[in-house]
């Protein structure tokens, strides 16, 4: 990892110099050893902070949509999922594929800090990644741990580490090791009505709507949100079940069909909700029902959602 | 322990979002065969069952709502051409996440109504109803306000 830390300077520093880009997306390290911030790079000068670490988790491409109206040509660098998130940029039509491109980075598994934190882990300076293993760093020295047991859960069921779609790897691929994602859904679909009615009326309410889970999402790219429109005002303002429930029955089938199981909804959420849940329940649906479909993989099929078939089943009895 | 005045004597209340083509029109065979159905259920005429909006649906239950109904026309004979089989699917997808989120399946239904089929209409209604009224009132996804 050490080594791509320095290709992806490399290249950033290149095709700022030649032109060929006006701008650069990348992660630049944060105050604290466990943050890894966006960086947007346009000159030189910001070259040296862009990073490669087991803390890159924000999704870049979704910057796309506000950094391509005034620019003609911008890089950006997309880990596996961050390249489906780009593919339905494409699909949605809310990008064009010529004005940007991609650095395409292999990822093995992020690192959660909060696995870290829960493991005692706490006072370190530095995180890196050596094979199977990380290295925390620390005043008492380092310390070798698996790697797998501190990844975001989100990578433990990551399907595509390597990018979908690139103009350039950087790095060699890495093979994909996912673990069940449909887990989490099965084991609610187990419980009665009225059970599962309780877990989810708990997470609920405890959201604050900030409406994170929905700025960060790749599928979400509308220009004009239902939730943000005041006519007609589909969401209250009132902190209520029957409107968080609202809230998160609506964001969770707009992005139906087209949720590329990035996970970030769930990472940014400040409350912690399973929000994944929500969205892998319809792809599951709609993969039992419509057949299997991977939202980003193509960006040149339909999403499920919006197209058909004749002799389509359906989930009510039809006479 | 009193009962309350609502559960001596629940009436559910029932919305049918009616396709203007199909199934508004067997409404209105039903009704000037002069068939009756209960009086539980209210219809709101939309252009197509695809015109219903998964928020059309939750708006309902938040408003009193204890059941939903999308009736459309048959699929193969949409009066534009698809409209119903977009519907199917997304409607499936959204019955199936009302389960998910604990509501009942049976509140949240989906039925095809030709024009011609009042007397089903009619049926339609009253088992739906029926069924509503044995399930209880809806507590799950109501505003309180």
């Amino acid at each position: 990892m050490k080594q791509l830390n320095e290709v992806i300077k490399e290249v950033a520093a290149q095709s700022l110099s030649r032109g060929e880009v006006d701008l650069v997306i990348g992660w630049k390290k944060g105050d604290l050893w466990w943050q890894s911030y966006p960086a947007f790079v346009e000159g030189d000068e910001g070259v040296a902070d862009l990073i490669w670490d087991p803390f890159c988790v924000p999704n870049l491409s979704r910057y796309l949509l506000e950094e391509l109206d005034d620019k003609s040509k911008v890089a950006i660098f997309v880990k596996g999922c961050d390249a489906l998130g780009f593919n339905q940029l494409l699909q949605d039509k809310r990008v064009e594929r010529e004005k940007v491109y991609l650095y395409g980075i292999p990822c093995d598994g992020l690192v959660d800090p909060r696995k870290l934190e829960a493991a005692g882990h706490k006072w370190l300076s530095e995180v890196r990644r050596d094979g199977d293993e990380l290295v925390l760093v620390s005043k008492e020295g380092e310390q070798r741990v698996k790697a797998r047991d501190f990844m975001y859960d989100k990578c433990l069921t990551c399907r595509y580490p390597n990018p979908v779609t690139y103009d350039q790897m950087l790095g060699e691929a890495v093979e994909a090791q996912p673990q069940e994602r449909f887990a989490g859904v099965e084991e609610l679909e187990k419980i009665s009505d009225d059970e599962r009615f309780e877990y989810w009326a708990r997470q609920f309410s405890r959201c604050i709507r900030c409406f994170a889970c929905r700025n960060v999402c790749p599928a979400c790219s509308c220009r004009e949100c239902i939730f943000d429109i005041p006519e007609p005002r589909w969401l209250g303002k009132a902190k209520e079940l029957s409107e968080d429930q609202f809230y998160h029955i609506i964001r969770a089938y707009h992005v139906a069909g087209r949720c590329v199981d990035c996970g970030e909804c769930t990472r940014v959420c400040p409350v912690d909700l399973p929000l994944q849940e929500l969205n892998r329940k319809f792809i599951k649906d709609i993969n039992e029902l419509y057949g299997e479909y991977d939202a980003g993989v193509d960006p040149e099929t339909e999403a499920p959602l919006v197209t058909y078939n004749t002799n389509d089943p359906a989930a009510f009895t039809e006479s | 322990m009193s009962v309350s005045a609502e559960e001596q004597a629940f009436e559910p209340l029932i919305i049918v979002f009616g396709c203007n083509w199909c199934s508004y029109a067997g409404g209105d065979l039903a009704g000037t065969s002069r068939m009756s159905y209960p009086p539980n259920v209210r219809v709101i005429r939309v252009p197509c069952s695809s015109r219903v909006s998964p928020n059309f649906v939750l708006r309902a239950f938040q408003r009193g709502a204890d059941g939903v109904l999308v009736a459309g026309c048959h699929p193969g004979d949409c009066h534009y051409v698809t409209g119903n089989y977009y519907a199917r699917r997304r409607l499936s997808a959204l019955r199936r996440f009302l389960e998910f989120i604990g509501i009942e399946p049976e509140r949240f239904e989906v039925h095809w109504i030709s024009g011609s089929e009042g007397a089903k209409f009619a049926k339609v209604m009253g088992e739906v109803t029926e069924k509503i009224r044995a399930l209880g009132p809806n507590r799950k996804m109501r505003d309180v306000r």
